[in-house]
């Protein structure tokens, strides 16, 4: 009795000694204790600020700088796209600190801040080398340019400095991160590299860091009220005299499906592709479905996203190539045959009141830049054939016809600064009273710069040209590139009326911090106007 | 020192042991004035039987226990009497012996046989790690036999148990592969997934519930309150359902059949417009639909993609003993089609099972094999909305034979029955559980049990596009492949010690078990483009990607968990009135934090059997009344991704590096050393009565469950975590209820009994806190469920003070002199164009009652059930119904006759508001059956029966039945994606040899 009982207490303490362990082996992850070892790892553990970037740059980024302006529109077509007023309240100038894009935006953009902090601490375990030197520099150049959208965006925000700060960030007035800004370009620009090209396309180099600052120091005025036009001509003109870059003969090359490194003047760009490097949804949101089979789009677009009338009667140079980027008026097939679509009178125009409403038409497809509103108070354009066809539609990023047909993305990079811009932006420093510079023996003047982007486009060359005019310069070159909102703000245009908005509050040139941002952490102040 | 010190104690242990052993065996050789065997019908002795003696008028009241030989003894009574002895033991019914003299010198030799148990106070009440009768019970725990259960076509075992237990919240749609929503005593966890009861399968712990055939069950236990749960520790706060499979007793043989065959049809559908309506309708708004969708045809398309489904069930089993061996095997097949076609579940079941005694049946081994094969077919979920939407003025087909489909229109418009004939989604599970058990008595009343068990399952999922599938378009067919490996391994050992000193009855249980759950170990794989369908997704080498597409290698991760626990349990009985319980486990998980991987799992009850009790004797009216009080902690940790605790890298996508996309690797998840489960701690207080001799009995439970803990993910400011969310521990729920079972048998004549069981609960839940000092969550917006114009508009709000499940949506504000519907803002005021700031409080999705009414009828050879169930005072959000009442829509997808009544300019009828919000109560006549036995040769019997199931439903709920999903987050939403009840008619047969 008594052995048996023994055995059996025995068996139960030893349970109890040897099986007490809980550590068991992770075995299809990486962890801190094995990640990151090799320097192939290194390489991959730099990848999520790319990754970060790309995810929102093209949609939600994108809508925050040009929703807001007379270059895009998602109207509603019978509560289709209404989507609790989210495009309708940034049309109207009418957001709130609780709007959702702006919250997604801002936890993008300091997402993105905060993964190139972790990333720069993950590198200080690395072995010293000029490749870690140079991939520090890349890191911290990005963060700079993730704060300079953030800055942009929401004016006054916290500046982290490093990974780990256990210390809710208060708010920095925007003067300081301006500086922030300037100074983590300034250290990171001696280790960045200068090769262009595949090895850098989609990382930045010596000369984003330049067309960076460039941007900075053009805006410097309206950022802290200081001009500081020289030092942006001068920054150019880092870029200009090295001669990496050269206008790509093509416009719409610039923009298509197999854009990539070969393209000469992109000097920093977000890379897509419709299955590993998702992110662009232009042809998703642009499209109408009725040109779907004419452009081989594997999926349907949703008809939602166009310019505004105002906006697209910029496009008015004769033999002006950018002028195709719009699909505007009667459409056609390539054989030249109109686009139709089957209807009836009543289906074409819901209003439509005689007595034959049932009668089929066969209606060939309009693209009118006019948007007659159907529910004012959903700025709603009614969901008949003729709202759906309302607004003038971009090809900018031309229709991909390998887009991946269930997530609808596209293979179009998106450039972040590119040659026209950096010409674009000189020719501005000098109209605001900088001195026109020579470049490798050729002296810049405005004219000059923009007719350099003029003779690409195949539109009339310009004697000269005024602030007004280079503002519509920058409408027709860089429209739908993010930049339309920045410069209406700088030219003091942001509270003009277009579309249907009247509003001309200045506090909207800054978004609100959002709301949910605030719980989170109270040392963040409200924006002027929010409160 | 202290190692020593133990081993003190552990000798005095040993001592004390043997002393009152040796004293038992001594006083045993003296002559005994009583004595006497307890035998079970078949002469078998029984051992561990209570034999208790007792003379009112001297005071007296002894008690003992037979030995192995079913041998008991009483020495040196008093002279005198009347003595009763009452002989009772676990299974049986207990005998009352009476009116008997003790004279000196006179012995007493009594022969007890013992019927097996039918009265529901000798019932064996199957707790954590032991059996107990239901008597001697102090927690809540409601056991449902076989003969009470559900009849039906059921898949799995919970479906059993649908309306009959007080305080289980079930909710199933007639998806043969949906196994529905469990909830018991309200939802007390924010995690979707981790709301089910643990399942404890014949002592296997967490043993999956498919491996068990509905026909092999022979009872199940629900325990319920903290008290009986707590012993199951970190996984037993959603409570434990404890199921017990027949298996061979000693000296029995039995062979039995039972076979049935199903029809089932959809039990109510949804009201759309005709092909002549929608054409009417359009017709008298000055409208008309575009050419392509109208080829003069009246298809009913909910009507095409549902179905007679045939459903049979059999099971073959057999149990024999052959000398100190029991046996047994069944088998068990059922084939359920579904009522939507392509949708069907084929179960085969094996179950086999060894029991053998040896050494003087010292030693008990006890082996079985389980093995489950399931094959499913599905469909995909837009079947459901495309049912109602799609036009019913196109044909199924054109007339060349292709299937009418416009894929110009918006992307979730495809034609339902192109959406089952060109998609396939076939799953396959095999399922294999080994368990071995052995049972050693060391000496009276100390028993060892030594449990080992292996379940190793293997999921197999397999996915078709074809050519022709609206959802994979011009990807000339496309062809997803996985396989996932799944194992458990537990080895659990306890020691019993059961024993009767006088009036003292002492039941002690020490335990230690170790677990490791090894899931995920798979991979995927998948390719397009194949020269045709005919191989489905047989063989993905086939096919031939566009250059870019790349292969879906799917997210594969291997998951290791292990659990070790500690357990202890005391049950002392006083004089069979007093009952004192308290139980502990100590839980380790490695899923959870560092800091907190260790807790401990108290419990502490107590009873008091009245009817025992000198001054009740004079109530001979009442058979039970007990009253019962507990209190205990447990965990919930289910759900739980085994390393959520710690800092994981992983493919954050891929980015441009030197030409080409690479992995970027990324942390997904950050570390939390602190997380642990969530804690429950219940309050249960209890009554059990029994009056009149078995005519009435029942009991009524009240509970106070609190969870605390609860684990959600927070937003983390990055700029101190490595990602922005991070799962923690904050959050704190609160159920409270009250439960009845009520049961009475009115008429119990030899030709005719009537048995009523009536059960009703109600359950009242509230959200104390989402947060805590570390994490602050003013309320979670929930239930997205988009629709037109209303993406990333919430429905639902997870907020201090509310329920789960709390609507929080627009407010209707009636119709404007357009028509036009109009929505309360923020202010109160009627508006057209509402924003996501105008939303408001409207209900809650809690049931308040939920009740069931089972009545059996007997007469002669005649048996009829009916079995009534009920949910009152539950909110439903109609968002199915809200989405398609779009008068304007009605020239792109249908409408329903509901739409008739809106101004065809309302273009904000559709608005998701609390118009829609309805009530979800309903009665349902659940189950008629009829059934009649035949008596055959040898006590044989063949029973035959009919049954119906689902018979008629009362209700106001809109929709196609307001039995919707109660699990998860957000209950109560119906949103276009719900399969259709069933109703059912059986006819089926049970034959016993």
């Amino acid at each position: 009795m008594k052995k048996s009982m023994k055995i059996c207490a025995a068996l139960l303490l030893m349970g109890a000694a040897s099986c007490t362990d809980l550590d068991v082996p992770i075995e299809s992850e990486y962890t801190p204790g094995n990640f990151p070892t090799t320097p192939e790892s290194f390489v991959a553990a730099t990848g999520p600020i790319y990754t970060q970037l790309r995810s929102r740059y093209a949609v939600d980024y994108w809508r925050l700088q040009e929703h807001s302006t007379d270059a895009a529109i998602i109207p509603a077509r019978g509560g289709n796209y209404d989507d609790g007023g989210r495009f309708r309240t940034l049309h109207y100038h009418t957001w709130n600190p609780d709007h959702i894009i702006v919250k997604d935006v801002w936890e993008w953009g300091f997402g993105g801040i905060n993964t190139c902090n972790r990333i720069l601490n993950l590198f200080e375990s690395a072995p010293e080398s000029e490749t870690k030197a140079m991939t520090v520099a890349e890191v911290r150049t990005m963060k700079a340019l993730f704060y300079f959208f953030m800055m942009d965006l929401f004016g006054n925000i916290p500046i982290i400095r490093a990974f780990g700060e256990t210390d809710a960030p208060a708010t920095a007035p925007r003067v300081e991160v301006f500086a922030y800004i300037e100074e983590e370009l300034k250290a990171a620009l001696p280790d960045l590299s200068t090769t262009v090209g595949q090895l850098t396309y989609g990382r930045p180099t010596k000369f984003a860091a330049y067309a960076l600052l460039q941007k900075l120091y053009l805006n410097a005025e309206y950022y802290t009220g200081t001009p500081r036009y020289v030092e942006s001509v001068e920054m150019g003109d880092h870029i200009l005299a090295e001669g990496r870059y050269s206008l790509d003969a093509d416009y719409m090359s610039i923009f298509a499906p197999d854009n990539g490194a070969q393209i000469q003047e992109t000097i920093l760009a977000v890379p897509y592709d419709a299955n590993v490097a998702e992110g662009n949804h232009f042809n998703r949101y642009g499209l109408h479905t009725a040109i779907q089979e004419k452009y081989e789009l594997p999926f349907r677009p949703s008809i939602a996203l166009s310019t505004i009338a105002d906006y697209y009667a910029l496009f008015n140079l004769e033999g002006d190539v950018r002028n195709d980027t719009w699909l505007a008026g009667k459409q056609y097939n390539w054989d030249g045959t109109p686009i139709t679509i089957s209807t009836t009178k009543k289906g074409l125009d819901e209003t439509y009141e005689g007595a034959d409403g049932t009668a089929p038409i066969e209606w060939h497809l309009e693209f009118t830049p006019e948007m007659p509103l159907r529910f004012p108070a959903t700025m709603d354009i009614g969901n008949d054939v003729l709202g759906q066809a309302r607004g003038v539609r971009s090809i900018k990023y031309y229709p991909d016809k390998n887009a991946n047909p269930s997530t609808r993305y596209q293979n179009n990079d998106m450039p972040v600064f590119r040659l026209a811009d950096v010409y674009l932006m000189k020719a501005e420093a000098i109209l605001r009273g900088a001195a026109a510079t020579a470049v490798n023996g050729e002296l810049q003047t405005p004219a000059l710069l923009v007719n350099k982007i003029r003779e690409r486009a195949h539109a009339p060359l310009v004697e000269s040209v005024s602030l007004g005019e280079l503002l519509d310069e920058r409408a027709r070159e860089l429209a739908w590139e993010g930049w339309r909102r920045n410069d209406l703000i700088r030219f003091g245009r942001f509270e003009d009326s277009w579309g249907y908005k009247t509003d001309s509050n200045p506090n909207m040139r800054l978004y609100p911090v959002p709301t949910s941002e605030r719980t989170l952490n109270p040392n963040l102040d409200q924006n002027t106007g929010y409160q | 020192m202290q190692k020593q010190k133990q081993k003190c104690r552990m000798r005095q242990f040993f001592m004390l042991l043997i002393l009152s052993m040796a004293s038992h065996w001594g006083i045993a050789q003296q002559a005994a004035m009583v004595n006497g065997i307890v035998q079970d019908a078949t002469g078998e002795p029984i051992a561990g039987a209570t034999v208790r003696v007792v003379n009112e008028a001297a005071n007296i009241d002894r008690q003992t226990s037979t030995d192995k030989q079913g041998l008991f003894q009483f020495e040196q009574l008093p002279e005198g009497g009347p003595y009763a002895f009452v002989v009772s033991s676990l299974g049986y019914e207990t005998q009352r012996l009476e009116g008997y003299r003790v004279v000196r010198g006179e012995r007493i030799s009594l022969a007890i046989k013992l019927q097996e148990g039918t009265t529901e106070l000798d019932q064996i009440v199957v707790v954590g790690y032991g059996n107990t009768k239901r008597e001697n019970l102090v927690g809540a725990v409601q056991s449902v036999n076989e003969d009470d259960f559900n009849t039906g076509v059921f898949s799995s075992p919970g479906q059993l148990l649908q309306g009959k237990v007080a305080g289980l919240n079930i909710t199933k749609s007639g998806d043969p592969n949906n196994r529905g929503a469990i909830i018991l005593r309200g939802p007390s966890t924010l995690r979707d997934g981790a709301q089910e009861p643990f399942y404890v399968i014949d002592g296997v712990p967490g043993a999956s519930i498919d491996l068990v055939a509905p026909d092999d069950i022979v009872s199940i236990d629900v325990l319920k309150d903290a008290s009986s749960t707590a012993i199951y520790g970190a996984r037993a706060a959603n409570g434990v359902i404890m199921i017990t499979t027949r298996k061979a007793a000693m000296g029995q043989t039995r062979l039995s059949y039972s076979a049935y065959t199903a029809a089932e049809q959809v039990s109510n559908a949804i009201e759309m417009l005709s092909g002549p309506q929608l054409r009417q309708y359009l017709e008298a708004n000055g409208r008309s639909l575009a050419a392509s969708d109208d080829d003069g045809s009246d298809t009913d398309w909910q009507k095409e993609v549902s179905r007679t489904g045939v459903s049979h069930n059999h099971n073959l089993s057999f149990m024999g003993t052959a000398a100190k061996t029991a046996y047994g095997a069944s088998i068990n097949y059922l084939s359920n089609e579904g009522i939507i076609r392509g949708t069907s579940l084929e179960r085969f079941n094996l179950r086999t099972n060894i029991q053998h005694r040896q050494f003087d049946d010292r030693l008990k081994l006890n082996f079985s094999l389980v093995n489950s094969i399931t094959n499913t077919e599905d469909v995909h979920d837009l079947v459901y909305s495309n049912m109602l939407k799609y036009l019913p003025t196109v044909a199924v087909k054109k007339p060349d034979g292709t299937y009418s489909e416009d894929w110009s229109r918006t992307r979730n418009y495809l034609n339902p029955v192109s959406l089952i004939d060109n998609n396939s989604f076939d799953g396959k599970v095999k399922t294999l559980l080994a368990s071995g058990q052995a049972e050693v008595d060391i000496f009276d009343g100390l028993k060892y049990t030594l449990n080992i068990s292996a379940q190793d399952e293997q999921v197999s999922n397999n996915i078709y596009y074809n050519s022709l599938s609206g959802l994979y378009q011009n990807a000339n067919g496309r062809a997803v492949r996985n396989t996932v490996n799944n194992t458990k391994r537990i080895l659990e050992t306890y020691l019993n010690y059961d024993r009767l000193f006088g009036a003292h009855e002492v039941k002690l249980l020490a335990g230690y078990s170790w677990q490791e759950d090894k899931f995920g170990d798979g991979f995927q794989t998948s390719n397009q483009g194949f020269v045709s369908d005919d191989l489905g997704y047989n063989n993905p080498g086939l096919g031939d990607p566009p250059a870019g597409v790349p292969v879906d290698y799917g997210n594969m991760r291997i998951q290791t968990q292990r659990i070790i626990s500690f357990y202890g349990r005391a049950n002392y009985t006083l004089h069979n009135k007093y009952l004192l319980q308290a139980s502990i486990r100590r839980d380790g998980s490695s899923a959870f934090g560092t800091n907190n991987r260790w807790g401990y799992f108290p419990a502490v009850s107590a009873g008091w059997l009245l009817h025992n009790e000198g001054f009740m004797q004079d109530a001979t009216a009442v058979d039970l009344l007990k009253l019962r009080a507990g209190y205990g902690v447990s965990g919930n940790s289910q759900g739980f991704d085994a390393f959520t605790a710690t800092l994981l890298y992983g493919s954050a996508q891929r980015f441009y590096y030197d030409g080409s996309f690479i992995n970027a690797i990324g942390p997904f998840q950050n570390a939390n050393p602190d997380l642990k489960w969530e804690r429950t701690g219940m309050l249960n207080i209890g009554v059990d009565f029994g009056l009149f001799n078995g005519l009435v009995s029942g009991s009524i439970d009240w509970y106070d469950k609190r969870t605390s803990d609860l684990i959600w993910t927070y937003p983390v400011s990055t700029t101190q975590y490595f990602v922005n969310q991070l799962t923690a521990n904050a959050g704190e729920v609160k159920n409270t209820g009250v439960e009845v079972l009520l049961n009475a048998a009115p008429l119990r004549n030899s030709n005719f009994t009537w048995r009523t069981s009536l059960n009703f609960s109600h359950n009242t839940n509230e959200l104390i806190s989402l947060s805590n000092d570390n994490f602050e969550l003013p309320l979670i917006y929930t239930a997205y469920l988009g629709g037109k114009g209303q993406s990333g508009n919430s429905s639902q709000i997870v907020q201090e003070g509310y329920p789960i499940g709390t609507f929080y949506t627009w407010r209707y504000a009636g119709k404007n002199e357009e028509g036009v519907t109009l929505i309360y803002d923020r202010e109160g005021n009627p508006t057209t164009a509402p924003t996501s700031d105008d939303f408001a409080f409207a209900g809650n999705a809690q049931p308040k009652f939920i009740y069931g009414w089972n009545n059996t009828f007997r007469y002669k050879n005649f048996d009829f059930n009916f079995f009534l169930r009920g949910v009152s005072g539950n909110k439903i959000m109609n968002a199915t119904l809200a989405d398609l009442n779009s008068p304007g829509e009605a020239t792109f997808s249908n409408i329903p006759v509901f739409t008739l009544d809106e101004a065809a300019n309302d273009n904000n009828a559709y608005l998701l508001s609390d118009r829609y919000i309805e009530s979800g109560s309903y009665l349902r006549l659940d189950n008629a059956t009829l059934g009649y036995t035949f008596k055959l040769k040898n006590a044989s019997t063949l029973r035959l029966y009919t049954s119906g199931n689902n018979l008629f439903v009362i209700t106001d709920y809109r929709g196609i039945d307001p039995e919707i999903n109660m699990g998860g987050l957000t209950p109560g939403i119906d949103n276009g994606n719900y399969y259709p009840k069933t109703r059912s008619f059986i006819f089926g047969l049970n034959v016993i040899f």
